[in-house]
């Protein structure tokens, strides 16, 4: 029993996870950039949430608005950034992205955007229900979050296998230069890349923020830290990697931390996890050589 | 005097051999090592280098077995190399990329933390290799302005100044005009005259015939053909091997 | 502003000149981008206030020890390097900040936190620094102690093998430089400078807490180095000067400091990514030439 609702449990924070590991995993395979500023998407998704709902209540325009606004950041982000960086050697699109958000971080902190207090997200399950079965249960949040979570992959799977979309995506992270030469938009299909992967990132800081009734400024720095984990655990650049990484990440911490206790935080578990990874399989659980 | 043995070298990239049992030996000549595009010559380089350890087999270095050594162990044992794709240090200026060379006995020990490297020894020694290889107009240019055919001189520059007994080219003459490749072949004959040994690749079929004293010839990780460059020339495998490229 | 004030910006400037110039000879000089330098500082602080506020050492063996305990702890930190490259290594590194920082934070030993408090002023031949100008000095000296070993790492034939592995591994290893050997010297020596600044550090706050080495700290000394000009001794000193004394001019920048650092960062990558000073730098090319058109004059006019 208790291991069902253990594992119940970690399929949820799994989703989380998901969204926000699947959004940096495209954008590696395109870009190959380690995009930080990730993180800051996922906060304005989580900020723009709340005011829309605190505006008019409805949680699912809430989630729309906020997967738009945080996709269209997303592709300022590249338009300004990393569009100029692209042939640049690798750290220096990277340093630009830490010191995008550093930046982001701080002035999300100020009053007048967030300020340094956390907002409560009080949206509960947006009318879902309860399931409660007699080996495991979930609470209508956690419903919440599985529904939109399928939703969105289904959505994702989509793009990327049944449309041009998609396999201008796969074919620039094979490689850019032939991408373009045989006449694939390149910048369009960065920017639309971007755009989606965004629009999860900020789907995610929703959830989240609903999940523990909770936005403040620097909800992103933990979850996106982990995005990285996951992605490199799942390969750069993979999505079913990733999907498979974040499971994998989110039932270690969960059983962790209910079976054994722990010494140090769960989260630096995971950072741990990440050293020893980067340096005994650096290709993640499914990559090859 | 240097004598290499490569003993039924066989390497595996993951499912894909690229060597298949190659077995030769060299000593003090000018050897060419030739074939089609992906015949495994550059990975033969890495293993003599030292970048890959071969999946099976064993490279001996005068009799001494180098096929488990690193890159940087091997040249300690003077065999110098330069890459097909050239790797100048590109931030570094012409005389610093040949000073380079000149550390190879320093590196692996403590007093690389506290000798100075730029002395006046070694300064004289510098000009004298970039007069060689006739780089001395450039000594104080960046490495990454200068054209391809130049960074192709400083890496043999760089590797000369680490002393090798023997130098392995990987495709030296690639990119070059008919007359730098004239003067390459000739530094490279006056090099050999001096006693270094000198095993190079090349695709550059006349080059290769014009300098080299002995051929070797790789087509998919095997060797088919080995000799002097009048009977490679006519050897039927050969030129089925290079049109079947074609 | 009071004098006092004054003198603190000053200790803080020369400190942070040592961090800067102690990461560049990790980053500039060997080219392993790392962003965890503030957990150097953090080993060295919290080696220094445990062995002086706890055991009671005295301060000049603490200072030694912060110095070697941070070089081996560095040492041994710096093995993902041998085994990644480039992104995957500033990952690396970001994680190693984290759990340092988790463990001062989570183990007992290291006050929690609450951090590490009464860590007393420090004593040198029968002298105290507290404060003022002996302790500008002591910051000063150890600035310039920091310049002088880069300045002479990077005259030696292990400051030619960083560079040479910062171009290009492979290149470097067919010349005999063992790539593994000489990262992991980079990174001993960058964390034992990185630690003394710690100990100083410590000791002229007096008291010392995880979150004073967090991640951004690192960026933020990431910042002075890549704006000051990576891989030259006068770009670490400048970018350290600049970005201690700008959010002091600029009062209304001092909220702003991470939005400031972060918003330079950006622009420096896109229009000079080799820094203010950085040998390829559009101000440093002005220099130069401004310095050669001087001297020519010069010359002609003494001719």
């Amino acid at each position: 029993m208790l291991l069902l609702q253990n594992l119940s449990n970690a399929l949820i924070l799994a989703c989380t996870y998901i969204l926000m590991a699947a959004g940096l995993t495209m954008v590696y395979g395109v870009l190959k950039v380690l995009h930080i500023a990730h993180a800051s998407v996922y906060t304005v998704g989580a900020f723009v949430g709340v005011l829309v709902f605190s505006w008019l209540g409805n949680f699912w325009l809430a989630l729309a608005i906020a997967m738009l606004v945080s996709g269209i950041f997303g592709v300022l982000i590249y338009r300004s950034t990393y569009f100029y960086l692209l042939n640049a050697p690798r750290t220096v699109p990277l340093i630009a992205s830490v010191g995008m958000f550093v930046m982001f971080t701080d002035l999300l902190q100020k009053p007048f955007l967030m300020g340094a207090y956390q907002r409560a997200f009080p949206a509960g399950g947006a009318g879902l229900s309860a399931i409660k079965t007699a080996l495991f249960s979930f609470t209508a949040k956690q419903v919440l979050i599985l529904l939109v979570t399928l939703i969105l992959l289904v959505l994702v799977y989509i793009i990327l296998t049944r449309t041009k979309l998609g396999l201008s995506w796969q074919a620039a992270s094979m490689d850019r230069e032939m991408a373009s030469a045989v006449g694939i938009n390149l910048n369009r299909s960065i920017a639309a890349n971007f755009f989606l992967g965004s629009a999860l990132a900020g789907a995610a800081g929703v959830l989240v923020g609903v999940y523990n009734n909770s936005v403040f400024a620097t909800m992103g720095d933990l979850p996106s830290y982990k995005a990285f984990i996951i992605i490199v655990l799942g390969g750069m650049g993979s999505l079913p990697g990733a999907i498979l990484a974040s499971l994998i990440l989110a039932i270690v911490e969960n059983f962790l931390v209910a079976s054994v206790g722990y010494v140090l935080p769960r989260d630096s578990i995971a950072f741990l996890v990440l050293i020893l990874m980067l340096m005994f399989r650096p290709n993640g659980l499914l990559g090859r050589e | 005097m240097s004598q290499l043995e490569i003993r039924s070298v066989s390497h595996w990239f993951g499912g894909l051999q690229a060597l298949r049992d190659v077995t030769f030996s060299t000593s003090d000549e000018i050897l060419g090592l030739i074939g089609p595009n992906g015949a495994g010559k550059t990975t033969l380089f890495n293993v003599i280098s030292g970048f890959i350890v071969p999946t099976r087999g064993e490279v001996l270095l005068n009799g001494k077995a180098i096929h488990r050594l690193r890159a940087d162990q091997t040249i300690r044992l003077g065999l110098a190399r330069t890459f097909q794709i050239v790797k100048p240090f590109a931030t570094l200026t012409v005389e610093e990329n040949v000073l380079a060379g000149l550390g190879t006995p320093y590196y692996p020990k403590a007093e690389a933390l506290y000798k100075i490297y730029r002395t006046r020894e070694n300064l004289e020694k510098i000009e004298q290799m970039l007069e060689k290889v006739h780089l001395s107009e450039y000594r104080f240019s960046p490495a990454a302005k200068l054209p391809i055919g130049l960074q192709r001189r400083l890496e043999i520059a760089r590797a000369l100044a680490t002393h090798p007994k023997v130098l392995l080219l990987d495709e030296p003459a690639a990119g070059l005009v008919a007359q730098e490749a004239e003067e390459l072949a000739d530094l490279i004959r006056d090099l050999h005259s001096q006693g270094i040994h000198i095993i190079l690749i090349e695709h550059n079929m006349r080059f290769a015939m014009n300098l080299c004293q002995r051929i070797v010839v790789l087509a998919q990780g095997e060797i088919i053909a080995e000799g002097v460059p009048a009977e490679i020339q006519n050897n039927e495998k050969v030129i089925n091997a290079y049109l079947g490229q074609e | 502003m009071s004098s006092g004030y004054l003198l603190t910006i000053l200790i803080f400037t020369a400190m942070y000149i040592s961090l800067a110039l102690s990461l560049n000879i990790l980053t500039g000089f060997a080219g392993q981008v790392s962003l965890g330098h503030a957990a150097f500082l953090g080993i060295g602080a919290y080696t220094s206030a445990i062995l002086t506020a706890r055991y009671e050492y005295p301060f000049w063996l603490a200072f030694l020890a912060a110095i070697i305990i941070t070089g081996i702890i560095g040492t041994f930190l710096g093995l993902p390097s041998l085994r990644v490259r480039h992104d995957f290594l500033v990952l690396a590194t970001m994680g190693i900040n984290f759990v340092v920082v988790s463990i001062f934070k989570y183990v007992d030993f290291f006050g929690g936190a609450m951090g590490l408090v009464n860590i007393p002023a420090p004593t040198l031949f029968g002298i105290t620094f507290r404060g003022g100008v002996p302790y500008l000095l002591l910051t000063a000296g150890y600035a310039a102690f920091t310049l002088l070993i880069c300045w002479y790492l990077s005259k030696t034939w292990s400051g030619l093998a960083f560079q040479t592995i910062r171009n290009d591994e492979d290149a470097a290893a067919s010349l005999g430089v063992n790539p593994a050997r000489y990262k992991i010297y980079a990174f001993g020596i960058s964390a034992a400078l990185a630690g003394g600044v710690g100990s100083l550090y410590a000791h002229f706050l007096g008291s010392v807490f995880p979150d004073n080495f967090v991640f951004v700290e690192s960026i933020g000394i990431m910042s002075m180095v890549i704006f000051g000009g990576i891989g030259t001794l006068r770009g670490p000193i400048i970018g350290a000067i600049l970005l201690r004394l700008i959010p002091e001019w600029l009062r209304f920048i001092q909220d702003y400091r991470f939005t400031f650092y972060g918003a330079l960062l950006v622009l420096m990558m896109l229009f000079q990514p080799m820094g203010l000073l950085g040998n390829e730098s559009w101000l440093w090319r002005q220099l130069t030439r401004l310095f050669r058109a001087t001297s020519k004059v010069k010359e002609e006019v003494q001719g």
